[in-house]
């Protein structure tokens, strides 16, 4: 699972995975305090990680798209781009959605990443977070592309396909997804 | 002169639904057919295999009907059909309402408003609309053509 195996090699921009040559990529859009991104993060995406991007047939990319309503999905993005620079996205990205119910009551985003993160590990993700100042420059660079996309809600997935971007906004159940992606990988 | 009004009242109701029609058809179809699909889905009604073959075909369906609407032919029966079906659709919201379900109605595209009192006011007056030129089309039996 690309967001949630430690033994998954991290690709040279830890926001990507899959072959650089697939046919498709999915852009796919989330806010960690979301409940929709949360249910397809861990019900939809290990599939279609399993089912297209091992395989070759999908490049994933996550982008963030933290909401102004969510009260901690800013600091929670914070985090997991601070420990995608230290070689630790996905254990940290897949904790803050497992745990999303608990650190959205307190906010204590710190705690529960640091259940499964080594404290060697954890310290230079606090100093990132605390002292770098251009750890939201791809959330900006996202933020951007969203809005270039018309995003308007999240989980939102960008179907790219010979230069096409495609929107598909809202919760997508992977038995839809398959039959989509099966067609235009068909189609070509 | 009441028959004129009647059939200038029925004209205007009629250009207006066929409208609401061809739009909502045409907005369907200018997105992937995933989209609509994933809408469909919000309502809990329909199994997976049914979201697809729906996807595809509703939006043809709202497209013909809003031009057989328009050019006036059989206008008595495709205004009667666009009651049932603005019926069938206005019943699921009230469902989707009543039972507290975060539905994305997808009846004129992606990016709508969230399911609330005032969706359900527009739903309702296309309903009214829809029914108030099927109940003319009717008392005028030489059907206005445009």
């Amino acid at each position: 699972m690309l967001f949630g195996q430690a033994a998954h090699k991290p690709a040279a921009n830890f926001k990507e995975s899959g072959s650089p040559t697939a046919p498709i990529t999915l852009e796919l859009y989330t806010d960690y305090q979301c409940p929709s991104c949360r249910a397809f993060y861990l019900e939809v995406l290990p599939q279609v990680i399993s089912q297209y991007v091992a395989t070759g047939k999908v490049r994933l990319v996550h982008r963030d798209y933290p909401l102004p309503q969510h009260q901690y999905s800013r600091i929670a993005t914070k985090y997991a781009n601070a420990a995608g620079q230290v070689g630790l996205y996905d254990v940290v990205a897949n904790q803050l959605f497992k745990t999303q119910q608990e650190w959205e009551q307190n906010g204590n985003v710190d705690g529960e990443v640091a259940k499964v993160v080594p404290p060697g590990g954890m310290q230079k993700i606090r100093d990132l977070v605390k002292n770098d100042a251009h750890l939201d420059d791809s959330v900006v660079a996202d933020q951007a592309m969203a809005s270039r996309d018309g995003l308007n809600q999240t989980p939102t997935l960008v179907v790219v396909q010979n230069g096409k971007r495609q929107t598909i906004s809202g919760m997508v159940q992977f038995n839809i997804l398959k039959q989509y992606l099966d067609q235009i990988l068909a189609k070509g | 002169m009441k028959r004129h009004l009647l059939r200038i009242g029925l004209l205007i109701g009629q250009v207006a639904l066929a409208a609401i029609f061809i739009y909502a058809g045409y907005a369907k179809l200018r997105e992937p057919w995933l989209q609509f699909a994933v809408s469909l889905s919000t309502f809990k009604l329909l199994p997976d295999s049914a979201l697809e073959p729906l996807a595809r075909f509703l939006p043809w369906a709202e497209l013909a009907l809003g031009i057989a609407i328009l050019s006036g032919i059989l206008l008595r029966w495709s205004a009667l059909i666009a009651s049932l079906l603005l019926t069938l659709f206005f019943a699921v919201l009230i469902r989707s309402y009543a039972m507290g379900l975060q539905v994305d109605c997808g009846c004129f595209g992606s990016g709508e408003s969230a399911l609330g009192p005032l969706r359900l006011a527009e739903e309702a007056a296309m309903l009214a609309l829809a029914l108030a030129v099927t109940i003319a089309a009717f008392r005028n039996r030489s059907a206005v053509r445009i």
